[in-house]
């Protein structure tokens, strides 16, 4: 029988954005009770500190306040916060909006906010944590959140369609163009997860919605461990041979 | 400013083929949905600098009174 656990994330140190709340929060929670180490970044001071209160042994873990639209700041500050608990093993970009806009009256500066808290942050991020100084000797695992409407369409939510397609187009390039340097990238794809914020859409308030999104759901509505999970494998050895997926995670949402 | 006013509203709701009253209660409408209200709320933004608060749009119910809205808080 096997001793090493391939599932564990001991001695990993794994950074997770959009982690003071929702499936960020999961995500770190859920590595931190694997062993992981976990760096935390989000807007919040306070609420970080109300997810480090959750993760086991919580001394060990790290953060920083940085507001993932300003692109500058990331670049100012984000390498020198990061720096001290390199060598980074795992990053997990889970922030994000999900903006619901009709197509008729979209505006060019809603895309670009979107984007950049969707997309074009993760990028920046990621061209940071793949520097061979922060990066770990046994390689790197990079998850990107993305959502079944990378795969298929709503009503209202084209742009946030747009930047989590983008999202898995770009995880498929990286995989091939960061293989050689033991970088992997994949994303995560969840259907409709019971969050703080999910609770309160609209279709919640309405019982005919309610159902008809319950029904589209085999295994019924996610919860946030199940995502967490996935992040958990994905960041985990046992997944070293997976790069350039998109894990779907939706109860069957997709099956049909 | 009324005739600016509906053809905001026809534009919004795609209903250039008819008539509307200003007594319509345009929730009624059979191409009104949340996706259409999104659309009539940011396009009344764009158009009078009005964002009218979900709270004051619950109890709005005639064309009539959304235009009132408009005018008291412009």
């Amino acid at each position: 029988m096997r001793s090493h656990n391939p599932f564990t994330l001991t001695g990993k140190t794994i950074l997770i954005t959009g982690a003071s709340s929702g499936i960020g929060q999961g995500i770190a929670v859920a590595c931190a009770s694997q062993g992981a180490k976990v760096l935390l970044l989000g807007r919040d001071l306070e609420r970080l500190k109300e997810t480090i209160a959750l993760c086991e042994n919580g001394c060990d873990h790290g953060m920083i306040s940085l507001d993932l639209a300003d692109d500058t700041k990331i670049k100012e500050e984000f390498e020198s916060f990061v720096k001290p608990y390199a060598p980074i093993d795992g990053f997990v970009h889970a922030a994000g909006i999900s903006p619901t806009i009709p197509f008729k009256v979209m505006k060019k500066n809603q895309v670009l906010e979107t984007f950049q808290l969707n997309l074009f942050s993760a990028i920046t991020l990621i061209q940071t944590l793949s520097k061979s100084a922060l990066k770990s000797s046994e390689g790197m695992s990079m998850v990107m959140i993305s959502s079944v409407m990378s795969e298929v369409g709503e009503k209202g939510k084209s742009l946030y369609a747009m930047t989590k397609a983008a999202m898995v187009g770009m995880v498929k390039s990286l995989a091939l163009e960061y293989a050689d340097k033991n970088i992997r990238f994949n994303a995560i794809s969840p259907s409709v997860i019971n969050t703080p914020l999910s609770l309160k859409s609209e279709y919640r308030k309405d019982d005919a919605a309610m159902k008809l999104v319950q029904s589209q759901h085999p295994l019924g509505l996610g919860e946030i461990e199940d995502v967490a999970n996935a992040a958990v494998y994905l960041l985990s050895d046992a997944s070293k041979w997976a790069t350039g997926t998109n894990m779907i995670v939706d109860g069957g949402y997709l099956a049909r | 400013m009324e005739l600016k006013f509906k053809e905001v509203i026809i534009e919004a709701l795609e209903i250039e083929d008819r008539e509307i009253l200003m007594s319509d209660k345009f929730k009624e409408f059979e191409e009104w949905d949340s996706l259409a209200q999104l659309t009539l709320i940011a396009e009344l933004d764009d158009q009078f600098g009005v964002t009218i608060q979900s709270e004051d749009f619950k109890k709005i119910q005639t064309l009539q009174e959304l235009f009132d809205h408009i005018q008291k808080v412009q």
